[in-house]
């Protein structure tokens, strides 16, 4: 069983022609040749030589071969499959299916102020609840969904997230790569009989540091395939051109692909870019800019071409501090093309500011959004039952109508999309009823799932084992002097 | 002569012009106009941009390469400052990086850039510092201030390290910390017992000119 998710049914979104998409894989190979990659590790350096690259171990940069490059490309399967412990969460990541992911804050923010405060373990606890209960969260990302949690030292809050998830979701979690901590997130996927998506993050500009590096080496000994990401801010850490920044984001994912496929060959990848202009005023990374969707369409094209799948992970993060117009439409904009250009998956649900908030009213009404647009792009459907001719016919003109008809009763639930939190009572109803926006519908929907919704639980024996392996985690940061 | 020398520098700061900032710089020198005012024509220049900065009217694409086109002509000047026996003065020095675990330097590069622009010594160690670096760099500079960027709270313990080392060897007193970032509050630079924390790259300047007793 698989989850199916959303299926696009009609042709992906495209802005390049092929010769332009032949000139950036020309430049990216170029880069991968001529500049290099520099990686921060002895171990990786060694290996990329024995394995055919040309390493300058002073400078640490290592040039890769276009053939080397194109063979590891190749090595890549078209999709692959993530194990839930619940079938119904099972995914088969690839072609024109979408499936959204739940994202991340370091912090939530309190509704009436907007102030940001790091979260209690409760309420860590109870938002990935809500995730588990969301049809249209199919995955959750690392440290989802906060990264600080009050009186948990920073270096366990990544175990500790982990764990929260494994214990309050079946939805597959994407592991993190932050001091070592995704060796407990693979010692908790055995325990619990799930798979975990692996993470590798390239360093912007052209540079993998050793966590990213071992974390390679230790995915490349499981099963589970990993999610290859790079992120430059346009402007500061690649070029301010569309073209030249997806020359630089797509030579580093490639030179980790090639570390990942001479360690693994096969491995199951997704090539995921969280490009950002750069806010010039401020240096910091321009989010929910409408540069991101053009650079999502590329992305996406391109690698479309290479056979991989792939992820967008910016339409979740707004420059807005607060859940509002901005944040909406920052966020419509972004998911629509991030859908409508072939992401396979789509980071969404509950993150507000950049990577700084995180609230399960937000992940509620991204519900909806990650709803009407899996609809959008599930099309439309052409048959002698949906042109309904004959029914035409029948019913011909006023006093003719439709409403009483079986064939109405039979599709209009298939055709239209019933959102949950959006306001769309008449004024009257609206008004007798207290008022109420999306947001404060999203607040009633949050309060019924968390008195209502329990999320499987894990058996005594799995709770237990996850309670050693966070002990390890703390000995192991203990003696490290993390803690 | 002199003085159009000199306007021909400042220009060439606020042209983005590295070539002739180098050129007008030795030109100084070699008309025997006072190193000090060939600086002063330089700080002029990046601080009519820093300004401007300020103001919304140039962006940091322009503060950055403005800042760029200066360490052209500086090191000309300050070596002719040498050879004539002088001192540059600094508002004072500071050593800046981007702490152990991090490696954003962006923003980390944007107050290091102002903060030379204000007049002060920037001795910049680059980013995924450890304690261990930042304290060579302290005893090799005698800074008036450290300052570090992090972008992630995970980093406290090494930052923790570098407070407690300077207090074991009784230097705890002789230098401020200011710290910055994204993910960086007031409440975490109060845990971690630093002096200071802004949260944009200008009010950092202003910090770093307050701890070390000016406005």
């Amino acid at each position: 069983m698989v989850n199916k998710g959303f299926v696009r049914k009609f042709k992906p979104l495209e802005i390049l022609t092929d010769e332009q998409i032949e000139e950036i894989h020309r430049g990216t190979l170029d880069v991968l040749e001529r500049t290099g990659i520099r990686f921060e590790s002895e171990k990786a350096l060694k290996f990329l030589a024995d394995n055919g690259c040309q390493v300058d171990f002073k400078n640490k940069r290592v040039r890769i071969p276009s053939y080397l490059v194109e063979e590891c490309l190749d090595k890549c399967p078209s999709s692959f499959h993530l194990k839930s412990r619940d079938p119904k969460n099972n995914l088969r990541i690839g072609g024109n299916t979408v499936y959204f992911t739940a994202s991340v804050g370091m912090r939530t923010v309190d509704l009436d102020t907007w102030e940001q405060r790091i979260p209690t373990m409760k309420e860590n606890d109870d938002a990935v609840r809500v995730l588990d209960a969301l049809d249209t969260v199919h995955q959750l990302v690392s440290y989802c969904p906060y990264s600080e949690i009050k009186g948990v030292p920073p270096v366990l809050a990544y175990p500790v997230s982990t764990a929260s998830r494994m214990r309050n979701s079946t939805k597959v979690s994407r592991t993190s790569q932050v001091m070592d901590s995704e060796i407990w997130d693979i010692k908790m996927a055995e325990v619990t009989g799930t798979d975990v998506l692996g993470d590798m993050e390239a360093s912007p500009p052209l540079t993998y540091y050793e966590n990213t590096v071992n974390s390679a080496f230790r995915f490349g000994k499981t099963r589970f395939p990993v999610f290859m990401a790079s992120g430059c801010v346009m402007g500061g850490t690649g070029p301010a051109t569309f073209a030249g920044s997806t020359v630089t984001n797509n030579a580093e994912i490639m030179a980790g692909i090639v570390l990942l496929q001479l360690i693994s060959p096969g491995k199951g990848v997704m090539a995921s870019h969280f490009v950002f202009p750069m806010n010039m005023q401020t240096g910091q990374p321009g989010f929910g800019g409408v540069e991101i969707a053009l650079h999502d369409v590329i992305f996406n094209q391109i690698w479309r071409k290479y056979g991989i799948p792939v992820a967008s992970c910016n339409p979740y993060a707004s420059s807005a501090k607060t859940i509002g117009f901005q944040c909406g439409y920052e966020r419509m904009l972004l998911t629509l093309t991030a859908a409508l250009s072939g992401a396979n998956f789509i980071i969404l649900h509950g993150g507000i500011h950049g990577e700084l908030t995180f609230h399960p009213i937000q992940a509620i009404l991204d519900d909806d959004i990650a709803g009407m647009v899996g609809r959008f792009i599930e099309g439309v459907e052409v048959t002698n039952e949906t042109l309904a001719v004959d029914l035409i016919e029948e019913v011909g003109p006023i006093p003719g109508m439709y409403l009483d008809k079986e064939h109405t009763r039979k599709w209009w639930k298939r055709e239209f999309f019933l959102p949950m939190v959006a306001d769309r009572l008449p004024y009257p109803e609206w008004v007798k009823k207290g008022k109420k926006t999306a947001v404060e519908n999203a607040k009633e929907r949050f309060r019924e799932i968390l008195a209502t919704y329990e999320p499987i639980p894990l058996s005594k024996e799995q709770n237990k084992e996850i309670e050693e392996i966070l002990k390890e985690a703390r000995e192991y940061y203990s003696d490290k002097g993390m803690m | 002569m002199s003085i159009e020398i000199l306007e021909n520098l400042r220009k060439a700061v606020i042209q983005y012009d590295s070539e002739g900032a180098a050129i007008w710089a030795k030109k100084a020198i070699e008309k025997g106009i006072d190193p000090m005012k060939a600086l002063a024509a330089l700080t002029d220049a990046i601080r009519q941009i820093g300004n401007g900065y300020g103001r919304g009217e140039f962006f940091l694409p322009d503060l950055v390469g403005a800042a760029k086109v200066m360490t052209n002509a500086t090191p000309i000047i300050e070596e002719e400052i040498k050879r004539s026996g002088k001192k540059r003065e600094f508002l004072g020095t500071i050593v800046i990086g981007t702490v152990y675990g991090d490696i954003h330097s962006i923003g980390k590069t944007m107050v290091a850039t102002l903060l030379t622009a204000e007049g002060f010594e920037v001795i910049d160690l680059g980013v995924n510092v450890t304690a261990h670096k930042f304290m060579e760099a302290i005893r090799k500079y005698q800074p008036h201030i450290i300052a570090m960027s992090a972008l992630m709270t995970i980093t406290a313990p090494e930052q923790k390290k570098i407070v407690s080392i300077l207090k074991k060897e009784g230097l705890r007193d002789k230098v401020k910390i200011m710290i910055g970032g994204a993910a960086v509050t007031q409440e975490f630079a109060e845990s971690i017992g630093v002096d200071g924390y802004e949260a944009t790259a200008p009010d950092g300047v202003k910090l770093a000119k307050r701890l070390i007793g000016m406005g």
